[in-house]
């Protein structure tokens, strides 16, 4: 909202400069976000907190000046102008007879309406003008911008009607009926519905309250008699009103906050004095509904627990001159104890911690002392926090990237993933974020294709997040790890060359094996499954890797590239993972090792000839494992060649190269004869 | 020949050896198939019976000793290396090292808020995404048709077993975490939450509809504002350097009061004024206030017996403070030569 410095100064002696006000406002919680100088005045743009509906006008904000700048307040000088005797309205007398009929008392527990007749309606003076246009609102006749200089001053909107256009002499304030329908003063035709609160005549809707007037009814240049309105309309229906209508204005944006019912009687008068004066015209009537009378909020106050909250020893009589300053009227109830009268205008005040607030913002937080509290730690257990942290410190050592990534997607990017049924997003902001994604590769794919585009040679990322499905007890939000990888990666330079990397399935595996040994995870399994393989736990699975189709790399838009990706449930495997590992003792004696290096069928296993190594060797054999292989021009087709390395030890005496020697050539013998393995 | 000066020779020839190249001929001399030791074996056959035992046993163990002494020679070199070896490296060549990765920005940012916390005593809780409407908006005394629901636009899931009571939506802000803490744990309580969060903007250089948010609060007896300031002091120096200054605004929170936002002096111009703090000298970095009673009141803590903090902070924006990005959009690319900077 904007104020300006001698605005201001019409209703507090201002002797500090526009410079030290907008930080001194800053720092009463009145943020000035702007400060321009503009045609001898100062121009403050300030960002009013939804709370302090009070503060909306330059009379608010001048009360909030007089309290921080410790000067009295000036209100308003207003008479109340009282209508002409009815035998003096002459042949006007009939247009004084307008009923006001308010169907919901809680929709508008207060309508006033002024009849004036006899105006005319032309340009507004230079100051009026200049004035509006100050603080961003277009001049347009001297009625409606003296409607509207009255709102900015006062904060209470005003509407005036030709009152000619009314018929009926009727002024109802109701809920719409459906399909009833109004052309609004920007010339858009609006369809109502039910519980929309509008101002009607005898006929039809002529203002949608609070939020709009009506086009037919609105104030011309030939306009001679009018109605001036000064109410009060419920907060909730005026905002759902403008809501379904889209339409914000002014007066909703006032009247969703809460207008002061004793600021409609005191801005209709002032807004009458102008318009006698500007424009001519005499009042015949002045016609009420509803009562300006409030209940006035009382609060007990204690003193000593406000201290003790901000941390500071604010006296009694400081307290209630700062009070008082802000409009309330306090006293003594006791020691450090005060009876705090609300004003009608403080909607927002209902409890004493609004009290202490109040306190603390003219007292200043700057004032408040700096101190440190006393925290009791609390050692909760390893969440899923920490094994997440722990895999992402073991992935970017293998060299991968963290990605991240929007949880919302299009409902598309997971076909052909085989992703379970999203939930949806009620109110999208467009087709691509419509719903929670049930997987993350859509997202990791994206991230590659972005950086294949930057010509990258490869992209090897990760993201650890949730993803989100329907299930049939409600929703599923699970911790999930996806992993993507593609390219050539030139993992360093050596004497030999580059040591480049090629990103394969077996990357993937690896990095899993990394991960599950890792974090003590023993006992799982991979098991071949269409293009790539599965990760159990006995019958539970608990993630799978995958070559990622050309028909999907296509829908992301990447092109003779392989993509590899895997996606792992975290929230599973948090639950089998070995927090605490246990030292197993060093062996004692020394072990003997030899290698065989053989040629098998392409086809067969290295987990069944390691198995069978093992079935052979017996105890002794404390390890086999492949350490090499091989494929290709110096070896005869459908054959591989593999070197298996077999650790040979006792755990209770020192082995010989004798004894070991017949368990090797028995194990070596094994594969020839299981296998077909042929020597090299 | 007497096998013990052939010994001394060739150990006094391993030792004064120099190169590798050196050593390698020297390890052809000896125990090639034509070398030292090869002629020694080769005289065996010609020994009276009675001395080929013994002669063959030493030959041997001249053999392994022989074997033994250039192997510890050749590691000893290849360790210390010659003079002109050290020069022959190239040490403008890029080193030799794995590649590792490295992690995003914004978990780092995340990280490094959460330790300045834990490291005061509190404890790190994550919550779920989804929420209800109490948890987001009702327990945290914002009003469902009230003005200040409209800082929180929220995006609302479309779920087939939801109730008109109990609606779903993609949480606003990680606040509801109080909610759910303070539900199931009393006071003394202070933790940190860090997490996503969601609202319907429309995505440019500075609004995403997807960010990340820290949220803390500590309760207890005699909680103090003071505290507040003494809590966000520790951690904003931490974070954003000792120099800078701070300052508490009032401001309205429904969930806090009193409330305040809180600025740092501009760590781009220092306070003079630049276009990163829009020419004001400071930058709003995080909102904070006094929890408020009607928060206690829906958690079911009883009235007056407990004060509390709370603040939270937006972890996009401060990392874009920190490491000076312009662009909100670059955190969820994922650019490689964007990531690889951090």
């Amino acid at each position: 909202m904007k104020v300006t410095y001698n605005w201001l100064k019409e209703f507090v002696d201002l002797k500090i400069a526009p410079r030290q006000l907008a930080e001194k406002l800053t720092m009463a919680g009145l943020e000035v976000t702007a400060l321009e100088e503009r045609g001898g005045d100062f121009v403050f743009e300030i960002e009013i907190t939804s709370n302090r509906p009070d503060w909306l006008s330059v009379f608010g904000v001048a009360r909030e000046v007089a309290a921080i700048t410790g000067k009295k307040l000036k209100p308003p000088l207003i008479k109340n102008p009282k209508p002409l005797p009815a035998r003096q309205a002459g042949k006007n007398q009939d247009l004084a007879k307008v009923s006001i009929r308010v169907e919901n008392k809680k929709d508008c527990p207060l309508y006033t309406a002024k009849i004036i007749r006899g105006v005319k309606v032309d340009p507004s003076p230079e100051w009026l003008r200049k004035r509006l246009e100050s603080v961003g609102c277009r001049s347009v006749n001297n009625l409606v911008d003296i409607t509207n200089y009255v709102l900015f001053e006062q904060g209470e909107p005003l509407h005036a009607f030709d009152l000619d256009k009314i018929s009926g002499g009727v002024i109802a304030v109701r809920r719409a009926r459906d399909n009833e329908k109004i052309t609004t003063i920007d010339g858009t035709q609006r369809m109502l519905s039910a519980q929309m609160l509008v101002i009607a005549d005898k006929d039809k809707p002529i203002a949608i309250a609070g939020v709009m007037g009506g086009g037919e009814s609105e104030v011309t240049p030939a306009t001679r008699n009018l109605l001036l309105e000064a109410a009060v309309f419920d907060p909730i229906a005026v905002r759902l009103g403008r809501q379904k209508l889209a339409l914000q204005s002014e007066s909703s944006y006032r009247f969703e906050r809460g207008v002061d019912l004793q600021t409609v009687v005191s801005a209709s008068q002032r807004a009458v004095k102008l318009i006698l004066d500007l424009c001519g015209g005499e009042l015949v009537a002045a016609v009420t509904s509803g009562s300006a009378k409030v209940k006035t909020e009382s609060i007990a106050f204690d003193l000593a627990a406000s201290n003790s909250m901000l941390g500071v020893d604010i006296p009694p009589a400081k307290a209630g001159n700062i009070l008082k300053a802000l409009g309330f009227k306090s006293r003594p109830a006791g020691r450090m104890k005060l009876g705090v009268c609300v004003p009608a205008f403080r909607q927002d005040v209902t409890s004493e911690v609004d009290l202490t607030e109040e306190l603390a913002r003219i007292y200043g937080y700057e004032k408040i002392p700096v101190t440190v509290p006393r925290v009791m730690p609390v050692i909760l257990p390893a969440a899923d926090r920490d094994f997440a942290g722990k895999i992402r410190s073991i992935l970017i050592g293998l060299g991968l990237d963290e990605a991240v990534t929007y949880s919302l997607v299009d409902n598309n990017s997971a076909a052909g993933l085989l992703a379970d049924a999203p939930l949806e997003v009620a109110n999208p902001l467009s087709k691509e974020q419509a719903v929670l994604r049930t997987t993350l590769i859509p997202g990791l794919l994206k991230s590659v294709a972005t950086n294949l585009n930057q010509k990258q040679q490869y992209v090897n990322i990760f993201e650890i997040a949730n993803v989100f499905s329907f299930t049939a007890s409600g929703h599923r939000e699970e911790l999930c790890l996806g992993i993507a990888l593609c390219g050539v990666k030139p993992n360093f330079i050596a004497e030999q060359g580059v040591i480049k990397e090629e990103a394969s399935m077996m990357h993937i595996k690896g990095a899993l094996e990394t991960l599950f040994h890792r974090l003590g995870l023993g006992n799982y399994a991979f098991r071949q499954a269409g293009g790539g393989f599965e990760v159990v736990f006995g019958t539970e699975a608990l993630g799978r890797a995958i070559e990622i189709s050309s028909a999907i790399l296509g829908r992301f838009e990447i092109k003779g590239r392989r993509v590899f990706a895997a996606e792992l449930n975290l929230a599973k495997i948090f639950k089998l993972a070995v927090i605490n590992k246990k030292f197993k003792p060093l062996p004692l004696y020394p072990s003997i090792a030899r290698d065989v290096s053989f040629l098998v069928k392409e086809g067969i296993p290295a987990a069944d000839i390691l198995q069978a190594a093992a079935g052979e060797a017996g105890a002794l054999l404390e390890d086999a494992r492949v350490i090499d292989y091989y494929k290709g021009k110096q070896i005869p087709a459908g054959l591989k060649s593999l070197t298996i390395s077999c650790v040979y030890r006792s755990q209770e005496r020192t082995l010989t190269e004798e004894e070991i020697n017949p368990v090797h050539a028995s194990l070596v013998a094994r594969l020839k004869s299981k296998f077909g393995a042929q020597l090299r | 020949m007497d096998i013990d000066a052939i010994y001394t020779q060739i150990k006094s020839q391993i030792e004064t050896a120099a190169s590798p190249a050196e050593l390698e001929e020297l390890k052809v001399r000896f125990l090639g198939r034509k070398g030292m030791i090869a002629d020694l074996t080769g005289t065996i056959p010609s020994l009276p019976a009675a001395e080929r035992a013994a002669f063959g046993q030493r030959v041997n163990l001249l053999k392994n000793n022989t074997g033994r002494m250039l192997e510890e020679k050749m590691a000893a070199l290849s360790v210390s290396g010659s003079a002109e070896e050290r020069q022959a490296v190239d040490i403008t060549m890029p080193g030799v090292a794995q590649r590792i990765g490295h992690i995003h920005p914004i978990t780092q940012v995340v990280e490094e808020i959460c330790s300045v916390f834990t490291r005061m005593g509190f404890c790190v809780v994550e919550g779920p995404e989804i929420e209800t409407e109490f948890n987001n908006f009702t327990g945290l005394n914002i009003p469902l048709n009230h003005p200040s629901r409209d800082a929180f636009d929220t995006f609302y899931l479309n779920s087939k077993l939801q109730t008109p009571n109990s609606k779903l939506l993609l949480r606003s802000h990680t606040s509801p975490v109080q909610v759910r803490v303070m539900k199931s744990r009393k006071p003394p309580l202070a933790v940190v939450v860090p997490g996503r969060v969601y609202r319907p903007d429309a995505v440019d250089a500075s609004h995403s509809f997807m960010f990340h948010q820290v949220e803390g609060f500590v309760v207890d007896r005699d909680i103090k504002f003071s505290d507040l300031k003494g809590v966000l002091e520790v951690f904003a120096k931490a974070v954003f350097g000792k120099e800078i200054k701070m300052r508490f605004r009032p401001h309205f929170f429904p969930f806090t009061e009193p409330s305040a936002e809180v600025d740092i002096s501009c760590i781009i111009c220092k306070g003079r004024g630049c276009s990163v703090c829009g020419r004001k000298g400071w930058l709003e970095i995080l909102g904070s206030g006094m929890i408020h009673p009607n928060v206690f009141k829906h958690v079911g803590y009883g009235a007056k017996i407990y004060t509390g903090f709370a603040f939270g902070m937006g972890v996009d924006r401060i990392a874009m403070l920190k490491y000076g990005i312009d662009d909100i959009r670059l955190f969820y690319e994922n650019d490689l030569r964007f990531l690889h900077q951090f």
